[in-house]
């Protein structure tokens, strides 16, 4: 189908794309002058170099009018850098990187936010958390405890919805830097029916962690096991998950996304996902369809990286619950057809305005918890040659 | 022990018990029931033929339960064997349900019929019976707890009796399960229940196989 494309947009002038950028320079000062003041040079300088990245990225969004391509900057940094932190922090306090049952028992395993939607029907049930952590900080890996992660992810979540899955999840940058890799992609048929992944998901294990009094996601299918810690194996059992885990990981995190440009792990399986598009319906912003600019050439459609548009939902000019708000579409529709909106407003009134707002929240947030976990991963790597 | 007070004991037991049946029951009970169609009526339906057979199986539990005394039912070497058959059955049904879902008239159609799997004709049989059958027989900690009660019944009736008191306990936390019978259908609703079914069923065919190997390379 022919599109007429309107006139590329002259970049927006620096000095005012600067101004724009000054709140988020002064936010990212203000998470990161911790970092300056640290005595370890690979420290002072990780924290320099990631308050400058995110400041940068910013100071481009504005001037470029795009989103998509400079967050992804981000969150391929994030997912590639966790895994380097994380791995480093484990090997230092334990020397391998399998979880023994010991940690376990003493409640020191690490929470991240994946299990959350699982625990709730068990505690619900029980009054107790079936996670082998504690609630509050209780040394060896459980970081700040699972409250502090809860709390960041409910702080998160109430402001931007699913847009937590482009702008806070550690997990997702990798697979979304594979997607980036190919020209094109290989495989362009997808059955939409497996959009519904993801919930199935949610619903096996949410019973599954009911049924077992465990979580059954972290026990059994999470992926990014593969590149954080997995089960000590010890025994047959603990060889077949971590050997579920690897396979997971190599499937829809490696050669899935090269194969299909789509972040498939996320479209496909994660159940958090699933549980995080619920918030979708209570956050203020959201990406719509201007019906009236809309032609529809279903290039958003095309771009999207979770295949949250499909073409009724172009007819109905809204994306599906399951939209994380990276912005692909926005920057790919060539009739400035679709627009970042803000919930009780008309659409495509101020479009810009609404990304503004959405971003100034979104970046102000992933500096604060991903630019800290991109510091630390770069540290890491700093340490071995400073 | 057919005293009134032993069977308040059995009712006790069954309220007290219901939560943990309701999670152990709810990964086969909940995705098989999305899969169904909608309306109150049908879903009253899938609960009555579900709650009816695992009755069935309390009460042939019970009658195995009492005959052998507690020497072969709760003895942790043969108990890993009914575990194990049972989860392979449980797998090998949910898929079969899963697949036979997607066989039935699509849920537009107003056949007020529960979602059958087995051959053809009379041999078909509602899916819903199956899985209520199996999970009677699931060897839970509180249906252990029941059948440890039974064993000890002055006869066979009593323990049984037992057993269906215990049934009628747990039952109660069953009930609002037909309030499912509200939530509208799609295509959507129905695919995620079909996957969810595959899912647990992989895990049930991986418990079944495992405690088959362990038992067999370990002997317990």
């Amino acid at each position: 189908m022919a599109t007429k494309v309107l006139p590329a947009r002259e970049p927006r002038s620096i000095g005012r794309s600067l101004l724009m950028t000054l709140p988020i320079a002064l936010w990212s000062f203000l998470m990161f002058h911790g970092w300056y003041s640290r005595p370890n040079r690979s420290q002072l300088i990780a924290g320099i170099v990631t308050s400058a990245f995110m400041v940068i990225l910013f100071f481009m969004m504005m001037r470029t009018w795009s989103t998509y391509r400079w967050r992804r900057w981000f969150f391929v940094a994030l997912g590639l850098l966790f895994p380097v932190g994380f791995i480093h922090t484990v090997m230092v306090l334990r020397g391998t990187m399998g979880i023994p049952i010991e940690e376990m028992i003493a409640g020191r395993t690490p929470f991240c936010f994946i299990p959350i939607p699982l625990l709730i029907l068990p505690a619900a049930f029980t009054k107790a958390i079936v996670f082998p952590g504690s609630i509050l900080p209780n040394g060896g890996m459980s970081g700040g405890g699972m409250a502090a992660m809860v709390g960041i992810w409910l702080a998160i979540t109430i402001v931007v919805g699913k847009g937590w899955c482009s702008y806070a999840c550690f997990f997702g940058g990798i697979e979304e830097g594979m997607a980036a890799i190919p020209a094109k992609a290989t495989v362009r048929k997808i059955d939409s029916r497996w959009r519904y992944g993801p919930w199935a998901v949610l619903l096996a294990m949410t019973l599954l962690s009911l049924g077992l009094f465990e979580s059954a996601y972290c026990m059994w299918l999470c992926p990014f096991k593969a590149v954080s810690e997995y089960v000590a194996a010890r025994n047959t059992v603990g060889m077949i998950q971590n050997g579920i885990f690897v396979l997971l990981f190599g499937a829809l995190v490696i050669a899935l996304p090269l194969l299909t440009k789509k972040r498939t792990q996320c479209a496909f399986f994660c159940p958090f996902g699933a549980f995080q598009s619920l918030f979708n319906k209570t956050s203020v912003f959201d990406v719509k369809i201007d019906k009236t600019r809309c032609t529809p050439c279903v290039l958003c459609q095309k771009s999207c990286p979770t295949m949250a548009l499909t073409e009724e939902s172009i007819a109905r000019g809204e994306t599906l619950m399951s939209c994380m708000k990276c912005g692909a579409c926005v920057d790919a529709c060539p009739k400035d057809a679709a627009v970042w909106h803000i919930r009780g407003t008309e659409v495509a009134v101020k479009p810009e305005r609404a990304r503004l707002m959405f971003l100034y929240a979104a970046w102000g947030m992933a500096i604060m918890f991903g630019g800290s976990i991109i510091a630390q991963g770069l540290a890491t790597i700093l340490h071995v040659f400073v | 022990m057919a005293t009134p007070f032993a069977f308040g004991e059995a009712l006790v037991l069954g309220l007290a018990s219901g939560p943990a049946c309701v999670a152990s029951c709810g990964p086969v009970l909940v995705p098989s029931l999305l899969a169904e169609r909608t309306g109150l009526r049908l879903n009253g339906r899938y609960l009555s033929a579900f709650l009816a057979t695992r009755l069935l199986g309390y009460l042939l539990f019970a009658a195995v339960a009492w005959e052998l005394g507690a020497l072969v039912s709760f003895r942790t070497t043969e108990r890993s064997w009914v575990f194990a058959v049972i989860h392979l059955l449980l797998a090998g049904v949910l898929l079969r349900y899963a697949w036979s879902v997607g066989r039935a008239c699509n849920h537009s159609c107003a056949s007020p019929e529960l979602v059958t799997i087995g051959g053809a004709g009379k041999h078909r049989i509602p899916g819903a019976a199956v899985l209520g059958f199996l999970t009677g027989v699931s060897l839970c900690p509180p249906f252990v707890a029941a059948g440890v009660r039974a064993a000890e019944a002055a006869n066979v009736a009593a323990a049984m009796l037992f057993f269906a008191v215990f049934f009628l306990g747990t039952s109660v936390w069953f009930v609002p399960f037909a309030g499912f019978g509200w939530l509208r259908r799609n295509e959507a609703v129905t695919t995620v229940a079909r996957m969810a079914m595959v899912l647990i069923a992989f895990y049930y065919l991986y418990a079944g196989l495992m405690t088959l190997i362990r038992k067999s390379v370990y002997g317990y």
